[in-house]
């Protein structure tokens, strides 16, 4: 990295452009009320507000620009008025759409000039069909906002005498992108508008593909060379880095801003091109939270490329994350989607799978939580003698009563007009609907949370109080009541002996594999929603190993107390899928054969296996190609998604004590990185408890 | 069918030779080394490690089919990683009777033999025959020395090192740079003068000296007492090799 690179990236760290902001978010609720707009409009007339308000801010060493300056998203309806609104309706998280991923090849293909005669197009054609003109106006004034935004970003250059800048926001975002800088540029203003517009979790896509045509005819023209490339690449991410405290989430970093490298093109040949390479070279390099990078892998990937993202992954970052194309795309194509769609696939905020500018999924409705479907299963079938199977049963009513509610609860879902975020959806201007009435895909996700202390849980049971008969039913029972409180060799045997999750031990893999199963069985017999789509069942976990453990306000599932696999209330599930905290496991390889017996063709929203290693893992080459190899075992072993992690325990400690000297510690906390001292308590602790793969 | 004791399995143990390997851990040591990174290894019975989270038990009981079997279960990964398995202790040598029969139970696979050397022949021998690797400890060629630092002499473990040669297998020789008492120009000029001329050697390992090992005593119960300074700088003598021709690596 070059001077001007560690400024920028020092400056976005050290938050010295926040300087700029304004105080308060602009007021419009007056207008959008005494104007008795719809709610379209008035989400259109909020774009608008909100461009017109920014102020310009052209840093004297930037070639990328745009800082936004706005604080916040005003509310266009008073709180009465959106209590009318959405009575008897479920909102999703905050409420606006979220979490999915825009074709950003339709901004840079036709430039927002080009959008907007698609728009002007059918406007003409369906003129008399007053909900698609309003969509259209809508669409329309949004674009009209952000082009004069742009503009007086233009003049502002030109004022300035950056003729750079000035030049390319004369062409970009309203026309067809021509280089690769232009690319950056008007994909870093229309990426922010949808920010801008309240809308949350940007994704970014495929960016290695659609960027790549860019950048390739750039390098053979000689307009750039690799290393001018990469500076402008660095700059982009730099970029994304800006506003992440300005941007709703649980924690701080839990924003979104994901991107997608490799896999296979549309036509099943191999995605992977120097960009793909870049992109993992620039954020080893840069080192920042953003964007956080998947990479589409399968059994056939090369080494050479494995070993390049364990170089992004040595750095801590918790990045790349793997998903693997062998089993996704199959997973994918058998719940409905098109192969070419199935082939396009990206990572959402966290892990879903999900097609750019196709797909209006709400990957996350909920999750099941499967330590309660087990700890209600096994106190209420103890308490009646049940036999084991009737247990097992227990569990799978339980699971599918959850799923049934969370079905039922969203079959009210109420999602806001995105006019401005429709506009790089496939078919919304073409047809004068907004995204929010629906794209190709309409599915609804459901993860499983905890499955792994519930695996352990169910394991213990059948092994000590239905085979060997060591401990009474009765006296779980009263060990549990009692928070295990007089009964610590029961909790230790619970804990320590017996099957667990993560040894390739057949007791409790049959029983994880059971739950994930029920899971697929209840969303299955759920059929379909009032949307059209159906539910998809995964394996994440999200804030769910720190919630249903201590509780969190609005959660709809109860917190789960002492269980039966010796964890006492109160402390945190393991996340996604990964071995309950505390137990003892032999290593890496056992892991991932404990997590490859899952039927991942049934269970296609993702949800990673979440492995640390220790960071003297990482010490040289050739420990940097075994580390490698065992991300290519993940994907032989076919498992659908791995997050590998770097991380050394004592500076976790040392942060802990001193977080002053750990400012830059980046860690992966769930589906996302943050930095580490931005964190709650609970997840710094829960981090590190971690199991941790060491090299000794 | 013989058992024995084994106070850890590790997987992806990546410096314990090639590939993706994974390493068994064998119970019991006839030395005593003044700087064991592995206390715990030392004794040949079960016993209770007081950690930070509790208590547990390193040690535990495997036939040799229980073992194999629980090993068979990851050998085609392994084997598809350029990796294998590692057997190490403790000393293996002590149980080479188990672990033999468990090498004869697995599948076709890398098996390498991480050992001190100390051991008698015919257990040496059983055990060298079917690794295909062989990573062996040098520590001091003084035997009085030896005897010192080790608790007991060397002759068995010369004798092996040279037995080893005649049976044809490539080994490395690893070092443990323990400063002041490993890591002298003397004793690594010996170590230079007893592998001249050995045929089957491939490299030489240095191992840089591990202060973090004096913790591990703590929780097993045991007392750490080195009688050198552990915090004097090593000395890192790698020309003494290459003079001699012999490829050196410091891990």
């Amino acid at each position: 990295m070059n001077e001007r690179l560690t400024t920028l990236k020092n400056r976005v760290r050290a938050g010295t452009h926040r300087s700029l902001r304004q105080v308060a978010p602009i007021e419009i609720l007056t207008e959008c009320e005494s104007r008795q707009l719809s709610w379209p409009r008035r989400v259109a007339l909020l774009v608008r507000r909100q461009c017109e308000a920014e102020h310009v801010i052209i840093e004297p060493d930037e070639r990328i620009v745009f800082t936004r300056t706005l604080p916040g998203v005003p509310p266009i309806y008073s709180p009465e008025e959106w209590a009318q609104l959405t009575v008897g309706r479920t909102l999703h998280e905050s409420g606006p759409v979220s979490n999915i991923c825009a074709d950003w090849n339709l901004l840079l293909s036709q430039g927002l000039l080009g959008r907007k005669q698609v728009a002007l197009a059918t406007r003409e054609r369906l003129v008399d069909e007053p909900k698609a003109v309003e969509f259209l106006d809508s669409a329309i004034e949004t674009i009209d906002a952000v082009l004069e935004l742009a503009a007086r970003y233009a003049d502002k250059a030109r004022e300035k005498g950056r003729v750079e800048i000035a030049n390319i926001l004369g062409h970009v975002p309203a026309h067809p992108a021509r280089t690769f800088h232009e690319a950056l540029q008007s994909l870093r203003f229309c990426h922010s508008a949808v920010w801008l517009s309240g809308n949350y979790h940007v994704g970014l896509g495929r960016f290695d593909q659609y960027i790549w045509p860019f950048l390739s005819s750039d390098l053979r023209a000689g307009y750039l060379t690799v290393e001018t490339a990469e500076e402008l690449l660095a700059e982009f991410f730099i970029s994304l880095n800006k506003d992440s405290d300005l941007y709703p989430g649980v924690q701080q970093g839990d924003n979104g801003q994901t991107l997608t490298l490799g896999g296979v093109t549309p036509t099943g040949d191999s995605a992977v091109n120097e960009l793909t390479r870049m992109v993992l070279r620039v954020s080893r390099d840069l080192a920042m939270i953003d964007p956080k990078i998947n990479l589409r892998i399968s059994a056939q990937t090369d080494l050479d490329l494995l070993s390049l993202a364990t170089e992004l992954t040595r750095i801590g970052l918790g990045f790349p994350q793997y998903s693997n194309d062998d089993v996704v795309i199959p997973a994918l194509v058998s719940h409905c989607y098109a192969l070419e769609d199935a082939r396009n696939y990206v990572v959402a905020a966290c892990w879903e799978f999900i097609i750019s500018g196709r797909g209006m999924e709400v990957v996350n409705i909920g999750a099941v939580s499967f330590p309660a479907a087990v700890d209600q299963a096994i106190r209420a079938g103890l308490t009646a003698q049940d036999d084991f199977e009737g247990i097992l049963d227990r569990v799978f009513k339980n699971i599918d009563e959850q799923v049934h509610q969370l079905g039922e609860a969203y079959s009210r879902l109420l999602l806001p007009p995105s006019p401005f975020y429709s506009i790089f959806m496939e078919g919304c201007l073409e047809q004068g609907r907004d995204l929010s009435d629906g794209l190709k895909y309409n599915n609804f996700g459901i993860h499983g949370a905890c499955a792994t202390n519930a695996a352990d849980a169910l394991a213990a049971v059948r092994q000590f109080i239905f085979e060997d008969c060591s401990i009474s039913s009765g006296d779980l029972l009263s060990a549990l009541n009692a928070n295990y409180a007089g009964y610590e060799p029961m909790r230790r045997k619970l804990a320590d002996e017996g099957s667990k999750v993560g040894n390739n031990d057949t007791v409790a893999d049959t029983l994880l594999v059971k739950l994930f199963d029920d899971l697929a069985d209840a969303c299955e017999m759920y059929g379909h929603t009032p949307r059209g789509g159906i539910l998809r069942p995964g394996t994440g976990s999200a804030m769910y190993y720190i919630w249903l453990a201590t509780g969190h306000a609005g959660m709809r599932e109860p917190v789960v107390g002492a269980t039966a696999d010796g964890r006492r209330s109160g402390e945190p599930f393991s996340a996604n899928l990964s071995p309950s905290l505390g137990v003892r496991v032999r290593g890496p390889i056992s892991m991932l054969q404990s997590f490859a017996k899952i039927d991942y063709q049934r269970i296609c929203n993702g949800g990673p296996i979440t492995m640390e290693l220790s960071d003297s893992v990482f010490r040289n080459t050739e420990s940097i190609r075994k580390t490698a190899m065992l991300v290519r075992t993940f994907a032989q072993l076919g498992c659908h998604q791995l997050q590998l992690n770097s991380l050394n325990l004592e500076t976790l400690l040392d942060a802990k004590a001193h977080p002053e000297k750990h400012t830059n510690l980046i860690v992966r906390v769930w589906g996302w990185s943050g930095y580490f001292c931005e964190l709650a308590p609970e997840y710094q602790e829960q981090i590190i408890a971690r199991h941790y793969f060491g090299s000794s | 069918m013989t058992s024995g004791i084994v106070f850890d399995i590790k997987e992806f143990a990546i410096h314990d030779g090639p590939g993706i390997r994974t390493t068994v851990f064998l119970k019991g040591c006839p030395m005593s080394c003044m700087w064991c990174h592995n206390p715990e290894g030392q004794s040949r019975q079960p016993q209770v490690i007081r950690g930070l989270a509790g208590d547990r038990i390193a040690g535990k009981e495997y036939t040799a089919i229980e073992l194999a079997s629980l090993l068979n279960q990851q050998i085609d990964i392994l084997r598809a990683n350029e990796g294998g398995l590692t057997f190490s202790g403790g000393e293996p040598l002590l149980q080479a009777d188990f672990v033999a029969e468990v090498i004869d139970l697995l599948d076709d696979v890398h098996v390498l033999l991480d050992t001190s050397g100390y051991g008698q022949e015919q257990d040496f021998r059983q055990l060298a025959n079917r690794s295909n690797l062989v990573f062996f400890d040098l520590k001091l060629i003084d035997g009085i020395a030896h005897q010192h630092y080790t608790g007991c002499d060397n002759d068995l473990i010369l004798k092996n090192l040279h037995l080893l040669n005649e049976m044809g297998k490539p080994f490395v020789i690893r070092v443990p740079l323990v400063p002041g008492v490993t890591d002298t120009n003397q004793n690594l000029a010996d170590i230079v003068l007893t592998l001249r001329g050995l045929s089957g050697l491939l490299r030489v390992d240095l191992l840089p000296y591990n202060k973090a090992a004096g913790s591990k005593y703590r929780y097993a119960g045991m007392e750490f007492k080195p009688d050198y300074d552990e915090s004097q700088e090593h000395n890192l003598n790698t020309e003494l090799f290459e003079q001699a021709g012999i490829k050196v690596n410091v891990v």
